[in-house]
């Protein structure tokens, strides 16, 4: 079984290199080891959307009974989207899970997360924060994942405004990223954000 | 050819070149007949044998199959898409939408299949590159599969009446992978994306060669048929195999072959007095609270605290530890701090009576399995000692009595924790009553006084505690009965 999964990986990634997307540089595929088990994915943010211009890169794992079961993939790049942890960057994508089919390959993968960046599932969660945010807040959720897209993703946006709000919970004392979730979380409300970070 | 391993009768097929491709299935005729308990005449049931299940399988398929006139496997997953009811498939397939309904079925309907494969429920190599639906880059002779990416020649490419093709190869890891690491069966579907189109047996049997996954196959195929019918059920005795079939739905016992005898409705050890919902709700609570009723076992404890070993004297529950060093508040029962308990503990208490009990009456049962051994070996002395076979029949009868007994308690302790007090649950407590002493009373000549050399005299004394306590038990389970008809029994707790 493992021979089938390391064969197609070959392939596909011949495949992907050639392919029209990665001319265009929106996806791009690298190997991190010889035995095929485990890539590296990047995908460009989608324009019209708060990740236009970052870079997102991606952990692939092959499991051995590829193309039967789905990768495993994860975000390691940081990101503020409702159907993606901003903690650990796991994905809820049903292709990921039951609706993966073995005539898909890892291009169509790296294409579908594209799409999600593009188009939310807000009732289907992965981060119920985020999610919230997204459906009751629109403006402030759009500028924060800006603001993520900036740090994070070399995006192009900066959010002057709210780097301020960051860095003056850093000169409380607090870690930036803690204090970036927090505000973030508290939909960048200063007094709640510091609630959350003493609680 | 192992008979085990085939399935179905598929003399229409076409390809028949192979002949294992052939799934002839002639089950063993097995020695097993059905067996009716002259004790459950009341409800008919059916002991099917593993052989029996897979030919009841075939019979429900042929029977349809009479009227619809439809290739075996697709009939197979149209009968597990209405869970095996034959009559609610008939009137769908003839009062309703028919392509509706195999589309909700997830098969293609035979009379949009390619004219190639006729009335064969199998794609021929031939027919499917015919197709147009095909996914498959199609150029001249070769094509590329999709799973495994390599270009490959038209005849190894194959695929279902949707069209998509892949190669051999792919589908038979494909098929494994799903069968042997994920174990499903009815519910594999063409690989394709979004396509739903299920994978018939037939076309299982041609792909998978390897005899292990075959027959794990066959076994799944069987087991989802007994688990979606719902006038089949598994015995649940550990390794028994076989099922029970009835021709209704009740809550009433059956009586496997391997002498297992259990509820219909809920797979549960036959549990007469007390009904299922309640049973249920009662194992639920056990589950849960088991660590509160454990204590009952141990006769010390360690301070949850310090860890010192105490042993409770006497009194109430509420501990303070005597090590100075320590003096931790706790509950004596759930050796949780003691803060939160006081007004609960009342019905703590009341659960712990009935758990106690109806654990006592279950410990004792098992025990009792092992007094028939030695009453064997007592019945046997007996009949040197100038007493005929059918004189000494006695002593089984009281041991079956006994276990009877035994189980009906130990239900009974079920139905009345959940039972609010009035005039009738006071004159079911008074039955209970009497009943329990009776049975230890029985449990105890059988126990001890067997022993003794004066056989004739307690043969009397057993014979007429037993027949006592049988009409005993008649009497509180037909109290029940009456009971549950003209309902005179309230409920604590919701339904």
């Amino acid at each position: 079984m493992a021979n089938i999964a390391a064969q197609r990986i070959q392939r596909e990634f011949r495949e992907v290199i050639k392919s029209e997307e990665v001319a265009k540089c929106h996806i791009k595929l690298e190997l991190k080891n010889d035995e095929y088990t485990e890539l590296k994915g990047e995908i460009a943010g989608p324009p019209d959307t708060p990740y236009d211009g970052g870079v997102f890169q991606l952990d692939i794992i092959i499991p051995e009974t590829y193309p039967f079961n789905p990768p495993k993939v994860k975000f390691i790049t940081k990101i503020w989207h409702p159907n993606i942890s901003s903690v650990t960057g796991a994905i809820c994508l049903d292709i990921l899970k039951d609706q993966w089919a073995a005539a898909m390959t890892l291009r169509t993968v790296l294409l579908s997360l594209q799409a999600l960046l593009s188009a939310a599932e807000p009732d289907d969660p992965q981060d119920a924060v985020v999610a919230r945010q997204y459906k009751e807040q629109q403006s402030v959720f759009r500028q924060t994942a800006k603001h993520w897209t900036y740090i994070y993703a070399k995006g192009p946006h900066r959010e002057a405004e709210l780097e301020a709000k960051v860095s003056q919970l850093r000169g409380m004392g607090f870690e930036e990223h803690k204090a970036r979730v927090a505000l973030s979380t508290c939909d960048w409300n200063i007094q709640r954000a510091t609630d959350h970070l003493i609680s | 050819m192992d008979s085990e391993e085939e399935m179905y009768d598929e003399s229409e097929e076409e390809e028949v070149s192979d002949d294992d491709h052939n799934m002839v299935m002639e089950p063993e005729v097995s020695s097993t007949t059905a067996t009716y308990d002259s004790q459950d005449e009341t409800y008919p049931h059916e002991v099917l044998s593993p052989e029996m299940i897979v030919q009841h399988m075939i019979d429900c398929i042929k029977d349809v199959n009479t009227i619809v006139e439809l290739p075996a496997t697709i009939t197979r997953i149209l009968l597990n898409h209405f869970k095996w009811d034959k009559e609610k498939l008939i009137e769908k397939y003839y009062d309703g939408d028919q392509e509706k309904l195999f589309a909700e079925a997830h098969i293609i309907s035979p009379s949009r299949r390619g004219q190639a494969s006729g009335s064969s429920n199998q794609v021929s190599v031939s027919s499917t590159t015919r197709s147009t639906r095909s996914r498959a880059a199609a150029t001249g002779r070769s094509a590329d599969c999709e799973i495994c990416f390599s270009t490959l020649p038209t005849t190894v490419m194959t695929g279902l009446e949707c069209g998509h093709l892949f190669c051999e190869q792919c589908w038979s890891m494909y098929l494994t992978s799903k069968i042997l690491h994920e174990g499903i069966s009815e519910t594999i579907s063409c690989p394709a994306h979004v396509c739903g189109i299920l994978v018939d047996d037939a076309t299982v049997m041609r792909l998978v060669r390897d005899q292990r996954v075959r027959l794990k196959y066959q076994h799944l195929i069987t087991n989802s048929f007994v688990e979606c019918n719902r006038l089949l059920r598994w015995c649940p005795a550990a390794d028994c195999g076989r099922a029970i079939r009835v021709n209704y739905v009740d809550s009433k016992p059956v009586t496997c072959t391997c002498g297992h005898r259990f509820c219909f409705s809920c797979a549960e050890s036959w549990h007469d007095p007390v009904k299922c919902f309640w049973l249920k709700k009662w194992v639920k609570k056990c589950d849960d609270d088991s660590e509160t009723s454990n204590w009952i076992a141990a006769n010390t404890k360690e301070c949850p605290k310090c860890q010192v070993t105490i042993e409770k004297d006497g009194g109430c529950n509420h501990m303070i530890c005597r090590n100075q060093s320590c003096k931790a508040d706790f509950c004596w029962v759930c050796l949780g701090p003691w803060e939160p308990h006081g007004s609960s503990w009342a019905a703590l208490q009341r659960y712990l009576h009935y758990c106690n009990r109806y654990m006592n009456h279950m410990q004792s049962l098992k025990f009792e399995h092992k007094l028939y051994a030695k009453i064997k070996a007592k019945m046997e002395e007996m009949q040197k000692h100038n007493m005929s076979w059918i004189e000494v029949q006695f002593l089984k009868k009281a041991v079956d009595v006994l276990c009877q007994c035994r189980q009906t308690l130990m239900f009974t302790y079920v139905f009345a924790f959940y039972l609010k007090k009035n005039n009738q649950s006071i004159i079911f407590e008074d039955n209970q009553r009497d009943l329990e002493q009776a049975t230890e009373q029985l449990s105890e000549y059988l126990e001890r006084d067997i022993t003794s050399d004066i056989l004739i005299d307690i043969k009397q004394k057993v014979q007429d505690k037993f027949r006592y306590c049988d009409t005993r038990r008649s009497v509180l389970l037909a109290h029940v009965h009456e009971g549950y008809e003209k309902e005179l029994w309230e409920y604590q707790g919701s339904l």
